[in-house]
């Protein structure tokens, strides 16, 4: 029955294949190019540090002109890569076989519909899965290159950096393919398990884009007025900041604004000094800053959660397809 | 029990009160059929009578609405086809980008009871190129590569779907022939669903009239038309009553 599933997958086999060759070598080429102009322009330093510590901006912004959309499209690429796999490997895995009446040839022979479908399963997926990887892998050993002047710099939770990272690649894939599939069965056409599919894979995605962030324990961080909170630099997800009273409760956010410009000029009327501005702050009510936040190195944690969920959703919707293909109609 | 495990011993069809239930109605209703072995069956009845249920039913691929049914002992289930029961459907469904040497081979990988020279031979005798990809193939080729399929399995009750529907009268009379003669020489029972009777008449020899998802008429034609009366005219008789009945 593999051999069945092979044969039957094998031009798509072949385009992975292809993708992955072409892909790899263009990420290999485009890597060792980018490595020279670093060399070239003395940029070595800079890869390591903060941008303005870098001695050599002007050269720095130069680099970044020219290497941060090509790196970005290398990100966009693993990005979409799960709805592609979704749309082209999931969506027709099944419906192509309905709406053409081949499942009826499968169901005729002396294999049961679980074998059938399984076999189909893993010879679309596991290969797929593994060229995703590989090229994930190959983008992150692109960007490390780069390191900070590159888009490593927006720090493990901008929304481009965290999609392509650890494993929540492999769980958006699962899910699209998950997804394909199971459209695919339901409406037995493979047009609308491809359209229908991709949509309902970009709402989803949106949907529970700030969903995992609430699901992870965050650090809180309280500090005196004047002391900077280093939560936005060191690429912690802030997920919640402001003020709090003398009693330790929160102040709303138009208040806090209200009583900052109040403090900012003397009852006089003249602007107000630093050491004014900062007494006149608790004396108004406003005695502490806060933030809550996920601190970088608490990332993975994030991104396994992240992942959980786009699993357990493919599950469920590979439960349901099965349960679809077993039923005599 | 012994009965399953004995399916030389089992009729290749027993139904008992067995119906089907679409959205849209009634395909088939309290049908009790017997189909005996070594029998070549004509399935027969006007579109839409049922003939194609019939079929889905004994293969497993439709579930019973109401009633029963046992397959040389076994309740046909979802769980792949009975091993010596081959079915081909109207569309005659193959895979169109694999060759017949693939195609084969797929008879082969899925189905434990394969012979693989019989399906050959069949495909020789057809003289349909073994390199040549399924969709390439006319009208008649690839109806004898989907019975080389259906027979490489050597099976013990054959389906055949409105086998003749799309093929030229040539053609029809070399498939209708290969079909007679191996399963005399191979002891297989056929049936063989059709909405015209003409083109199965002296083949078959045995009858089932579909007509409105209800049998008409069951039987060896010897013992039917023993008073003389041609297989044709008497089922054409039947259906006329059947259709008074209903206007009345």
């Amino acid at each position: 029955m593999i051999w069945v599933s092979l044969r039957r997958q094998r031009a798509q086999l072949i385009t992975l294949l292809g993708m992955l060759t072409i892909g790899a070598g263009a990420i290999i080429l485009l890597r060792s190019n980018m490595i020279d102009a670093i060399n070239s322009s003395q940029l070595t330093q800079c890869v390591t540090q903060a941008l303005q510590e870098c001695s050599a901006a002007e050269a720095a912004k130069a680099f970044q002109t020219t290497w941060t959309t090509r790196l970005n499209v290398g990100q966009a690429a693993i990005l979409s890569l799960p709805a592609l796999i979704g749309v082209f490997i999931g969506a027709p895995l099944f419906a192509r076989e309905l709406e053409q009446g081949t499942h009826v040839l499968a169901f005729t022979q002396s294999v049961s519909r679980t074998r059938w479908m399984f076999s189909k399963l893993v010879v679309a997926l596991v290969p797929a899965l593994i060229v995703l990887i590989a090229l994930q892998y190959l983008v992150s050993w692109w960007l490390s290159a780069a390191g900070t002047l590159g888009p490593l710099m927006g720090g493990s939770f901008s929304a481009l950096n965290f999609g392509i990272a650890h494993f929540s690649p492999v769980g958006y894939a699962l899910f699209a393919f998950a997804l394909g599939a199971f459209i695919g069965v339901a409406s037995r056409r493979t047009l609308v398990a491809m359209t229908a599919g991709l949509g309902a894979f970009i709402v989803v995605r949106f949907a529970l884009s700030g969903l995992v962030n609430r699901l992870i324990p965050a650090q809180r961080l309280e500090v005196a007025p004047g002391t900077p909170m280093d939560v936005h630099q060191d690429g912690s997800l802030v997920l919640d900041e402001g003020w709090l009273d003398t009693a330790g409760q929160p102040v709303s956010g138009d208040r806090a604004g209200t009583l900052l410009q109040a403090c900012k000029s003397t009852p006089t009327g003249t602007p107000n000094t630093q050491e004014g501005f900062l007494a006149c702050l608790p004396q108004s009510g406003l005695a502490k800053r806060y933030a809550s936040f996920i601190p970088e190195s608490q990332a993975w944690q994030v991104h396994l959660i992240d992942a959980s969920i786009y699993s357990g959703l493919a599950v469920l919707l590979l439960a349901g397809t099965v349960w679809v293909l077993r039923r005599q109609s | 029990m012994n009965l399953r495990r004995q399916p030389d011993q089992a009729l290749p069809v027993i139904a008992g009160g067995l119906g089907k239930k679409y959205r849209r109605g009634w395909a088939l209703r309290e049908t009790s059929l017997v189909i005996p072995k070594n029998r070549i069956v004509a399935l027969v009845g006007p579109n839409g009578a049922g003939k194609s249920t019939l079929m889905g039913l004994i293969t497993g691929l439709l579930r019973p609405t109401t009633g029963g049914i046992t397959v040389f002992g076994d309740r046909p289930t979802g769980k792949g086809l009975h091993p010596t029961v081959s079915y081909l459907a109207q569309q005659k469904p193959l895979y169109q980008q694999f060759t017949v040497t693939e195609t084969l081979k797929f008879g082969a990988r899925t189905n434990p009871t394969w012979d693989q020279r019989y399906a050959e031979y069949l495909v020789e005798q057809a003289a349909v190129p073994m390199g040549a990809t399924v969709g390439t193939l006319s009208g008649g080729q690839r109806t004898r590569v989907a019975l080389a399929l259906a027979l490489g399995k050597r099976p013990g009750l054959l389906l055949l779907d409105e086998p003749l529907a799309d093929l030229d009268p040539l053609a029809r009379e070399t498939v209708l022939r290969t079909l007679i003669t191996e399963a005399r020489t191979q002891g297989i029972t056929v049936v063989l669903s059709s909405h015209v009777l003409a083109e199965l008449e002296g083949v078959c020899d045995h009858l089932v009239l579909l007509h409105k998802g209800q049998v008409l008429l069951a039987g060896d034609v010897n013992q039917l038309g023993a008073d003389g009366t041609p297989l044709g005219e008497l089922a054409l008789n039947r259906m006329r009553e059947a259709a008074q009945e209903e206007a009345a």
